[in-house]
C-alpha cells in the first residue's frame, strides 16, 4: 500500500513537473519488482537448464509395456505417388560453394571464414567480450539479482617437489533473499578469482527453499552431507534466524527470517552448507503433500 | 507430433542388417525388451520397435527441423566417419566425425575461442596472409589450420548450442551423451545390444557395426531433418 501511494505521489509531482505523459507510464512498471523479481530469475533458470532428479523421472509408461507382447508396426498409409528420396549418398554431388551457399542461408556465416552470399564474414566478433588493455576488466557485479556471501576462505597447499604450492579456495553462498539458494566453491591463485569461481559455480546448483508466509520452514528435517548433519526447525515471527556459521549464511540468503538451525556433527563450512541445502530440499509444502495424498490441508494440522 | 510416412520397410532395414546385434556376452540386460531372438550367438533385436522409435524419432526431427532448431550429428567410428560427414552435409547439420573434444558443449566459450581461432585462421589463407611470413611461421599456422579443419570442421557453422544431437554409437560416444544430459539438450542414439537404452531420450535399437545399416536409418532421419525445412520454407 505504501508503495502504491508513494507511485501516486511520484505520479502527480512527475506529470506537474514534465509535460511528457509517456514518462509516467513507466513508473508503475518501475516499483512492480519489488513483488514480481522473485518469480523471474526462478523462471529464467528453470528454463535454462532442467536439472535431472531422480523424482523426475516417470517410469508409469512401463507399467503397460509387455515385453513378451507382439508389437505391430503399422505405419500410415504412404501418400499418394509417393517416391522414396534420393539417399543422402546417391543424390546429385553438390559443388562447395552450393553447400555453403545453403549452409550461411541458414546460419550466417558463423565461423567458416568465407562468405558465399556477401554477409560480413566477422559477425561472431560482436559476441568477444572486449578485453581492454590497461587496468582490469570490469566486470559487472551485480547481475541477475542474486547476492553473493563468502563463508569461508583457506588457503590450501599442494606440496611439489619444487616446494609448496598455495592456492585460495572460497566457499560462496549465492542467493537472492526469495527462496533461491546456491553454495558454490571455487579455487585460484589469488583470493578475488577464487571468490569469482566460487559463485559462478554456486550459480550453476541453485535450490529453491519451500517457504511459508512468515518467512520460515514448513516443517523440521535433518540433512546430512558428508560428516556433518544440520537440523533444521521452523520458529516463531520474530524469532530471527539462530544458527550457527556457515548454516546461518545460507539460511539468511535464502530470505529465511525465522529458524533454528543446529550443526549436530563435524563443524566444516561447506559441508555444513551443503547438508542445509540437502536439508532444505527434502521438506516439502503442506499444499504438495496435501496433493500427493489426495486428503484435504486440514487433516495435516491435526 | 503428427505421424507421417517415412517410407520405413522392414525388408529393407532386414536387407541392410539393422536386425543384428553384438555377442551375445556383451549385452546390457536393459535391452531385454528390445531383443527378440538369439541366434548363432548373436542377439537380433525386435525390428519392429525399431521401426516404430525410427518413425517417432523421424516425427520429432521434422517436428523440430520445421521450428527452426539446429542439429548436431556425432558418429566418431572411422567406419561411420565418412557417412555422418555426408548424410550431415545433406541435411545441412553440424556433425563430428572425427574425435569428440572433452567438453565441446559443457566448455562451449572455449570451444569458441577455438573457433574463432579457425575462422582468424581460414581469413587470413584466403587472403593470403601465410605467404607472407617466413616458411616455418606459416608451416605452424597451417597445420593448426589443418588440425582445427579435421575437428571442427562440421560444427564451424554453429553459432550456439545445438537444439537435438543425434549419436551415433552410444559406447562409442559415451562423453557426448554425458554432457548432453548435464546440459539438458535432447538426445537421438543409435543403440546396439550393449548399449543403455534409457540414457538418451530416444533410442533406436539398432546395428551400428554395419555401415549400411547405419547409412539407412541416417538416410531416413535426414530426410524428415529436410522435409520439415522445406515445410517450414512454405509456411513459416
Amino acid at each position: 500500500m505504501a508503495a502504491t501511494t508513494a507511485t501516486a505521489a511520484v505520479l502527480s509531482s512527475l506529470s506537474f513537473l514534465s509535460p511528457n505523459p509517456s514518462v509516467s507510464f513507466l513508473f508503475p512498471k518501475s516499483t512492480k519488482p519489488f513483488f514480481l523479481s522473485g518469480s523471474f530469475p526462478s523462471l529464467s533458470l528453470s528454463l535454462a537448464r532442467p536439472q535431472p532428479k531422480a523424482s523426475d523421472i516417470d517410469t508409469a509408461f512401463f507399467d503397460d509395456l509387455d515385453p513378451e507382447e507382439e508389437v505391430v508396426f503399422d505405419p500410415p498409409t504412404p501418400p499418394e505417388g509417393f517416391t522414396p528420396p534420393p539417399a543422402f549418398d546417391d543424390g546429385p554431388d553438390e559443388t562447395e560453394d552450393e553447400i555453403a551457399a545453403a549452409y550461411e542461408e541458414l546460419y550466417g556465416p558463423a565461423y567458416s571464414g568465407i562468405s558465399v552470399l556477401g554477409n560480413d564474414v566477422f559477425v561472431m566478433d560482436s559476441k568477444v567480450k572486449k578485453t581492454s588493455a590497461f587496468g582490469k576488466v570490469k566486470k559487472d557485479k551485480v547481475r541477475d539479482g542474486f547476492e553473493e556471501r563468502v563463508v569461508q576462505v583457506r588457503r590450501v597447499t599442494k606440496v611439489v617437489k619444487g616446494g609448496k604450492q598455495l592456492h585460495f579456495r572460497a566457499v560462496v553462498v549465492v542467493g537472492d533473499k526469495q527462496g533461491q539458494v546456491g553454495v558454490g566453491v571455487g579455487k585460484a591463485k589469488e583470493v578475488i578469482g577464487a571468490v569469482q569461481k566460487s559463485a559462478v559455480n554456486a550459480r550453476r546448483n541453485i535450490v529453491t527453499i519451500p517457504m511459508t508466509k512468515y518467512l520460515t520452514f514448513p516443517h523440521r528435517s535433518e540433512g546430512d552431507y558428508g560428516a556433518a548433519t544440520v537440523m533444521l526447525r521452523p520458529a516463531a515471527p520474530g524469532t530471527g534466524v539462530i544458527a550457527g556459521g556457515a548454516v546461518r549464511i545460507v539460511l539468511e540468503m535464502a530470505g529465511v527470517e525465522n529458524a533454528l538451525g543446529k550443526q549436530l556433527g563435524s563443524k566444516n563450512a561447506l559441508n555444513n552448507a551443503r547438508a542445509t541445502v540437502v536439508a532444505v530440499q527434502k521438506m516439502k509444502q503442506f499444499r504438495e503433500v496435501a496433493q500427493e495424498r489426495g486428503i484435504p490441508m486440514e487433516e495435516l494440522w491435526k | 507430433m503428427a505421424r507421417r510416412y517415412w517410407n520405413i520397410n522392414l525388408e529393407e532395414m532386414l536387407e541392410a542388417g539393422v536386425h543384428f546385434g553384438h555377442g551375445t556376452r556383451k549385452w546390457n540386460p536393459r535391452m531385454a525388451p528390445y531383443i527378440s531372438a538369439k541366434r548363432k550367438g548373436i542377439h537380433i533385436t525386435n525390428l519392429t520397435r525399431t521401426a516404430r522409435f525410427l518413425s517417432e524419432a523421424c516425427d520429432l526431427l521434422f517436428d523440430a527441423a520445421s521450428k527452426r532448431k539446429q542439429f548436431l550429428i556425432v558418429g566418431t567410428k572411422n567406419k561411420a566417419a565418412d557417412s555422418v560427414a555426408r548424410a550431415a552435409i545433406r541435411a545441412r547439420c553440424h556433425y563430428v566425425n572425427k574425435k569428440w573434444l572433452g567438453g565441446m558443449l559443457t566448455n562451449w566459450p572455449t570451444t569458441e575461442t577455438r573457433l574463432h581461432k579457425f575462422r582468424d585462421l581460414r581469413t587470413e589463407q584466403n587472403t593470403g596472409g601465410l605467404n607472407r611470413l617466413p616458411k616455418r611461421d606459416a608451416a605452424m599456422l597451417k597445420r593448426q589450420l589443418s588440425r582445427l579443419q579435421t575437428y571442427l570442421g562440421g560444427i564451424k557453422y554453429m553459432t550456439r548450442l545445438p537444439d537435438i544431437v543425434i549419436i551415433v554409437d552410444q559406447q562409442e560416444e559415451y562423453t557426448a551423451l554425458r554432457e548432453c544430459i548435464t546440459l539438458g539438450i535432447p538426445t537421438i542414439c543409435l543403440i546396439d545390444t550393449n548399449c543403455d537404452p534409457d540414457l538418451a531420450d530416444i533410442s533406436i535399437p539398432a546395428n551400428d557395426d554395419a555401415i549400411a545399416s547405419i547409412r539407412l536409418i541416417l538416410n531416413k532421419l535426414v530426410v524428415a531433418i529436410c522435409e520439415g525445412r522445406s515445410s517450414y520454407i512454405r509456411n513459416p
